[in-house]
């Protein structure tokens, strides 16, 4: 079959050692990305803080806290520091953070004035990670719980007294999606689905650009070594020639969709997942009502919210996914055949790239349903914006609009089909050009 | 004698200028036929119509009974194209280009085989077959093309500016590889070159093409005596600047 040898002959262009080493290379780092993020979110998690903690103060009052301190499992390293330059402090101390009880501390408690609390934390960067080492706040916390029960037993009340009135109330979070409900908070909701809907807008974003590049230096490439004209100008049918060229993009594309989903989810489940667990375990120590019962029964409670994708769901995800790669390669046709240099290629797919940029930030962002109607209907007029919200419209039961949107990327498939086939039987293919800044060919007869 | 290319008032118009105006000519069977004009005649353009890669504003061209403007894959079955300054596909081996374009002609595996081999014969480029073409050098390149352009043995082959860029001795050998061919084989050709030497040894009949007007066809020994002029490269610049006054 000539379509075979076509076909075989794309794909070993498009499969080299490049793709394959920069597929291996991007797995790796998602994967150890994820990595890193569980272990330094683990070290956190642990309930034991260490600290270091100056006791300028020095009373029994303050003693008795830092020990009650010990029985809840916060270790504080005693220091011995003078004066308020801090920065001095934690330089001679190789400290990257203090807590001082300054002096007259227990004289202020018991004269009932509010005392001061210091504390010194270095800070190096922004980072969303960077700073979670830091466990000041969460000590001063407990500082502050065993100043109160300190307090309450001097007032006379009893340990069961002062476990109730820190929490005087239960509450049952119920949420409502269209007519069904489920006793579960919205946030409990929003993290566990968070995750799920966030890896498919990066996966399509990623696959997008990728597959347009891809197909368009192929094309722009063919023409500029004229292999397109020996080609076109050979026994084979234009449409093969097409169909092998798409066909073989699309592999390649849904072997990387793989790859970046396991990378991907592995970063999620890891990284994140356990940022969300982390939160939940606080709240727990901190004796809250979230338990673990709650956690195991998230799933049976979204799929009572009908909030749970079947396998059908997830089918109809992968072939609108479908759909758009092949749209974005009909497209990516026709922009690499107007282009005659490697370096205008890449200025092709800025259209390409602004319209699947703006649905998925909307994506991230905000929810496109609840846009205002004229914004609305613009934003859905971009293709991509139905796979962008395929998940979500199809979670919330939105499948009048998930199946008018796979019917409008069918239509728009079929239209840019149609267009880079006329494209391909034309001679249109080789004479059109876009040329960024240079002088039109029919005025300079030298070629 | 039986004609494998007959171009009739063949014109390409682009935007506002005719690039090919009613250009005619024939090409018989083992005949070899050059197109010879200055920069930007129109040559490249007629070339290409021929090879229906641009569909021609009017008129026809006819090979070996397929029109171009009404059965252009007919015609594909019938010719191979080289175009100029081509290259190949950086990343693939010699070996695997050859194998790669001779399955676009058939799907015969022994046929292929026999391609190839005769490909092997004509471009002598042995073991560095085995290279990928992206280490080659531009001669080495033109006469992989070249090999590739005869090996299925085409009525047709279409070569465009065929040794430019060659030194002396890559351009002699692939031009007696092209009058063997004509000769043993009975191809036809259809060349177009700036060099008149080369033109002089190769072709049998020339057509000299200025500003998109093929302005006279012939045998070169027959132009040489209309125009009484010693050697080609004087009936050319007659021919052209007769055209240029007009
Ligand atoms: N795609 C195009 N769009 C507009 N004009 C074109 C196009 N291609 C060629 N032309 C014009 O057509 C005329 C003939 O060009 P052509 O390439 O056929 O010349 P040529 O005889 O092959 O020249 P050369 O010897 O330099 O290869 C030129 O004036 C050229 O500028
Ligand atoms: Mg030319």
């Amino acid at each position: 079959m000539k379509f075979i040898n076509l076909l075989k002959k794309e794909l070993k262009e498009l499969i080299n050692a490049q793709m394959i080493i920069s597929l291996v290379v991007v797995m790796f780092l998602l994967m150890a990305v994820g990595n890193i993020m569980s272990s330094t979110i683990d070290e956190v998690s642990k309930t034991e803080y260490k600290i270091s903690l100056d006791d300028r103060d020095n009373t029994d009052f303050t003693k008795s806290i830092i020990s009650k301190m010990k029985e809840n499992g916060t270790v504080a390293t005693p220091v011995d520091t003078q004066g308020d330059d801090y920065a001095a402090i934690l330089k001679d101390n190789n400290l990257d953070s203090i807590i001082i009880i300054p002096q007259g501390f227990t004289e202020a408690i018991d004269s009932k004035k509010k005392p001061q609390l210091i504390t010194v934390s270095r800070m190096e960067s922004a980072a969303m990670m960077s700073n979670v080492n830091n466990h000041v706040s969460d000590v001063t916390d407990v500082i502050r719980g065993c100043i109160y029960e300190e307090l309450s037993q001097r007032a006379g009340i009893t340990q069961e007294e002062l476990e109730y009135m820190s929490s005087p109330v239960n509450i049952s979070d119920n949420t409502v999606v269209d007519d069904k409900s489920a006793n579960i908070s919205v946030e409990t909701i929003m993290n566990s689905v968070m995750m799920k809907n966030q890896i498919l807008p990066i996966i399509v974003f990623v696959l997008i650009m990728m597959v347009s590049q891809t197909i368009m230096s192929a094309i722009a490439n063919e023409k500029i070594d004229k292999t397109l004209e020996t080609l076109l100008s050979a026994p084979v049918s234009r449409s093969s020639i097409i169909r092998a060229k798409m066909l073989a993009a699309a592999i390649v594309a849904m072997i990387n969709a793989v790859f970046y989903m396991v990378g991907f989810s592995t970063l999620m489940s890891k990284g994140m997942g356990s940022t969300i667990n982390t939160s939940m375990n606080v709240e727990e120590i901190a004796g809250n009502i979230g338990s673990v019962g709650d956690i195991v029964s998230t799933e049976s409670k979204l799929s009572q919210l009908g909030l749970s994708l079947s396998v059908t769901d997830y089918l109809l995800v992968g072939l609108q996914l479908f759909i758009t790669i092949m749209i974005c390669l009909s497209v990516s046709i026709i922009l690499g055949a107007l282009v005659n240099d490697v370096k205008s290629s890449q200025t092709m797919i800025m259209p390409l790239m602004m319209l699947a940029m703006i649905p998925y930030m909307i994506s991230i962002f905000a929810d496109v349903n609840s846009l205002p109607t004229a914004l609305k209907i613009l934003v859905y007029a971009i293709p991509f914006t139905h796979t962008f919200s395929a998940m979500s419209n199809l979670m919330f039961g939105h499948d009048i609009i998930f199946f008018a949107g796979l019917a409008y990327q069918i239509v728009v498939l079929a239209v840019c089909m149609f267009f880079s086939l006329r494209l391909f039987n034309s001679d249109k293919i080789l004479t059109i050009s876009l040329k960024f800044g240079k002088k039109d060919k029919t005025t300079n007869s030298d070629t | 004698m039986e004609n494998i290319l007959e171009v009739k008032e063949l014109s390409k118009k682009y935007s506002k200028v005719f690039a090919a105006d009613k250009v005619s000519f024939n090409i018989g069977k083992g005949e070899i036929f050059a197109l010879i004009g200055p920069n930007g005649a129109g040559k490249t353009t007629t070339i290409r119509m021929i090879a229906t890669l641009l569909t021609p504003t009017s008129g026809d061209a006819v090979v070996a009974g397929h029109s171009v403007v009404n059965e252009p894959s007919k015609v594909r079955e019938c010719i191979t194209y080289l175009p100029d300054e081509a290259g190949a596909y950086k990343t693939m081996k010699g070996i695997e280009y050859l194998k790669f374009m001779a399955g676009l002609f058939t799907t015969d595996s022994r046929e292929i085989e026999k391609y190839i081999e005769k490909a092997k014969n004509i471009n002598g480029l042995g073991e560095r077959l085995n290279d990928k073409i992206g280490t080659y050098s531009r001669g080495m390149i033109r006469k992989l093309l070249l090999s590739r352009a005869v090996m299925t043995s085409p009525k047709l082959a279409i070569l465009d500016e065929p040794t430019s860029g060659l030194d002396v001795l890559n351009a002699l050998d692939i031009r007696k590889t092209i009058k063997r061919l004509a000769s043993e084989e009975g191809m036809s050709f259809l060349l177009s070159s700036h060099n008149m030497l080369e033109i002089e040894f190769v072709s049998d009949r020339v057509g000299i093409i200025s500003k998109g007007h093929l302005m006279v066809t012939g045998r070169i020994d027959e132009l040489k005596e209309r125009y009484n002029a010693p050697n080609l490269e004087e009936v050319f610049e007659r021919v052209v600047l007769e055209n240029e006054i007009h």
